[in-house]
């Protein structure tokens, strides 16, 4: 069967490895959009029942403060984070052979045949 | 008023966009020195030799177009601080679109011999069919794109073009003052069809001018002038130079759009006085506290629906257009992958933050502006020398010429590999190809060229959903065949069909009702508003629909070939494609 898993030694690590780095990824950018999305709605909103006034700006270096909350910190948070990441987590793989010699000359052979879907 | 500062100005901008011109000719002679090998035109032309760097791959893959750099100044002016959330997304953007498809993109297009995106899904699935309808697609959304962009490099020229050359053609362009004309300028790129469609809203917004039938089409002279000296350049360098000629100029003028943000952020804040007097500024002259709070000022721009929409739009959606996706084909390795990932979040921060700080301070800079398009020329103008503002203002028109390049190539590519080499001429020496790729190049860009003497109104539309459309289309397909052994062929053409078609039905459907007056009162508004679906942009669902019915119908049909699986899933091993 296809899409039964074969044995761990004959996976291939690099998509191992990317499979991680795009988990990683996934759950960063979630985690990023709930908590930016959601700090600025609960804090920097105008909503029924909770209207802001100039008050509410409580300017942080000149910043509003839910900006500075919910997008600037998160911000640079962020950005620390995926330095770190690719700098120091994210691994190198070798990504093996390119075969665009044999697909051209498979092109020219005419052995590059398929089904039609 | 016609005062010596936008004069100057003006002339600069003119000399700025020669000089341009002459970087970007230059690097298509280069490129074409540089990436000369003894075998593999195709691969070294069409995605220079995967070897691009991690500078370049960080400047080209995920970064700012002329666009941003003009749309969404005018943004911040008009509804404040809640664009910062508009555009926020890009904060994981780096992980995003280099990360998550990045490496395995990189290795099965590798493993497969790919140089083109329909190669890619083709040669993945086993699946002609889809290789074809990826090849019609791809066509289809960036020809119409093409025709956009060539109209706004043309209308670029034609308001920069001295008086004395306009009037040796016959005409004069008349905009108005001199700073009138450079915001115009600015309002062209801005008008540039990005693959982000927001910015198209930007414009969407704007209300419609006394149309002139002849402007901007083969009647008007100076437009014409501007369209043969913009597509002689572009198509020249293109042809020459190939894939290492658009990543180069992309890179210079990404470059040169930083520099101009850091020279401008130190002057807005000296000459406002502070981030929070531009605050005050802004709500004085909207009369609405929301500039400093969400949805924004004037009118519910950004409701938190929409919030969560960009951080799809900008963040998800990219992984799927076709320039990323060949951007990933192309990258050296993946030490080269990391660090590009390092250098593109270094550089969205030090230019979206500061850009959102510099046009909040140009409330207090320059007050009630009625046309908001023309906040950044005029800021430019205000604070910065004539040479250095001529400089700044003509870095968006060399993004649309490196956008240009880019996607004449990957139609170029299209055409040339998988429709004539494929389809035609499989025998095709290595010669032939050669003259085929540069005749093709020159062909798409000719063709292109004369659509945009007179583009025809449909095509619109198709700019204006196409870069949702594409996300829509290519994305699960590109997911599917990097993480999961049982997606087919036939499943990936429903993912296609079905994304496409639910991001066009929505677009269309939007358009029905606004042409009816009907207004959601959400977003940036204006006649090609879409359907915003529970509040949600057309990008979600279309991206949704179109992994769902990937999952469904592959699920539903035969799984594919079990070699086939052994050999995208499990280790190299000397190629056996079609056993």
């Amino acid at each position: 069967m296809p899409q039964s898993n074969p044995p761990p030694d004959d996976v291939d690590p690099v998509y191992l490895n990317s499979l991680k780095d795009a988990r990683f990824g996934m759950t960063f950018w979630a985690i990023a959009t709930t908590f930016v999305c959601g700090s600025a709605w609960l804090t920097g909103y105008q909503r029924s029942g909770h209207t802001l006034t100039t008050d509410d700006i409580r300017p942080i270096l000149g910043i509003p403060y839910w900006f500075f909350l919910s997008v600037l910190v998160p911000w640079v948070a962020c950005s620390v984070i995926c330095v770190v990441y690719a700098g120091l987590i994210m691994s190198d793989d070798d990504l093996g052979t390119d075969h665009t010699e044999e697909l051209e000359q498979e092109i020219r052979e005419g052995t590059d045949v398929h089904e039609l879907a | 008023m016609n005062s010596p500062e936008p004069v100057r100005a003006e002339l600069a901008t003119f000399l700025a966009l020669v000089v341009f011109m002459v970087i970007s000719l230059s690097l298509g002679v280069i490129a074409n020195l540089v990436g000369r090998t003894k075998t593999g035109f195709l691969k070294s032309y069409f995605l220079g030799n995967r070897s691009l760097g991690a500078f370049a791959v960080a400047l080209t893959a995920a970064v700012m177009s002329g666009g941003t750099f003009m749309g969404y100044p005018s943004l911040v002016y008009k509804f404040g601080w809640v664009v910062g959330l508009w555009i926020c997304s890009y904060m994981v953007v780096p992980v995003t679109v280099l990360g998550v498809l990045g490496k395995r993109i990189g290795q099965l297009a590798r493993r497969t011999g790919a140089i083109t995106l329909p190669d890619f899904f083709r040669e993945r699935f086993e699946s002609p069919m889809l290789g074809l309808i990826t090849s019609i697609l791809v066509i289809f959304f960036l020809t119409a794109n093409l025709v956009a962009q060539f109209k706004a490099g043309a209308l670029i020229l034609k308001l920069t073009l001295p008086q004395s050359v306009q009037r040796a053609v016959g005409s004069d362009t008349d905009g108005g003052s001199a700073i009138d004309r450079m915001a115009k300028v600015a309002e062209a790129a801005a008008d540039e069809p990005t693959e982000k469609k927001a910015e198209t809203k930007t414009t969407a917004a704007k209300p419609a001018a006394p149309a002139d039938p002849t402007a901007n089409t083969w009647r008007d002279r100076t437009y014409v002038l501007g369209l043969v000296i913009f597509a002689v350049t572009v198509i020249f360098y293109t042809a020459y130079g190939g894939f290492l000629a658009a990543i180069w100029t992309d890179v210079f003028q990404s470059l040169v759009m930083a520099v101009g943000v850091m020279i401008l952020f130190p002057l807005a804040l000296t000459a406002a006085g502070s981030i929070s007097a531009g605050t005050a500024a802004g709500i004085a002259q909207t009369g609405d506290s929301s500039f400093a709070f969400g949805p924004g000022a004037g009118r519910a721009f950004h409701p938190v629906g929409l919030a969560v929409s960009f951080f799809v739009m900008w963040a998800i959606s990219a992984m799927g257009q076709p320039s990323t996706l060949v951007r990933l084909m192309a990258f050296r390795d993946t030490r080269t992958l990391r660090w590009s990932i390092i250098y593109l979040t270094l550089y969205n921060l030090v230019i979206y933050i500061p850009l959102i700080f510099i046009f909040i301070c140009a409330r207090q800079i320059l007050p009630n502006l009625t046309r908001s398009d023309e906040v950044m020329p005029r800021l430019v103008i205000t604070l910065a020398n004539p040479y250095i503002a001529g400089l700044i203002l003509a870095a968006p028109f060399g993004a649309v010429m490196s956008t240009v390049s880019g996607w004449l190539l990957i139609i170029s590519s299209g055409i040339v590999r998988d429709l004539y080499q494929r389809f035609v001429r499989p025998q095709a020496s290595e010669k032939e190809i050669q003259r085929a790729s540069y005749a093709g190049t020159v062909l798409v860009g000719v063709f292109v060229g004369l659509l945009a003497l007179n583009p025809p109104e449909y095509l619109q539309l198709v700019v204006v959903f196409s870069s949702s459309g594409m996300a829509a289309s290519f994305l699960a397909p590109a997911a599917y065949g990097a993480f999961w052994r049982r997606a087919n062929g036939l499943g990936m053409i429903a993912a296609m069909v079905t994304g496409a078609g639910v991001t066009l039905a929505l677009y269309a459907v939007g358009m029905v009702w606004a042409r009816s007056g009907y207004d959601s009162g959400i977003g940036a508004g204006g006649s090609l508003a879409p359907v915003y679906l529970l509040g949600l942009d057309p990008c979600v669902w279309g991206i949704g629909s179109s992994f769902l019915a990937g999952a469904v119908v592959s699920l539903m049909t035969k799984p594919p070939r079990t070699e086939l699986v052994e050999r995208m899933f499990e280790k190299d091993r000397p190629l056996h494609l079609h056993a």
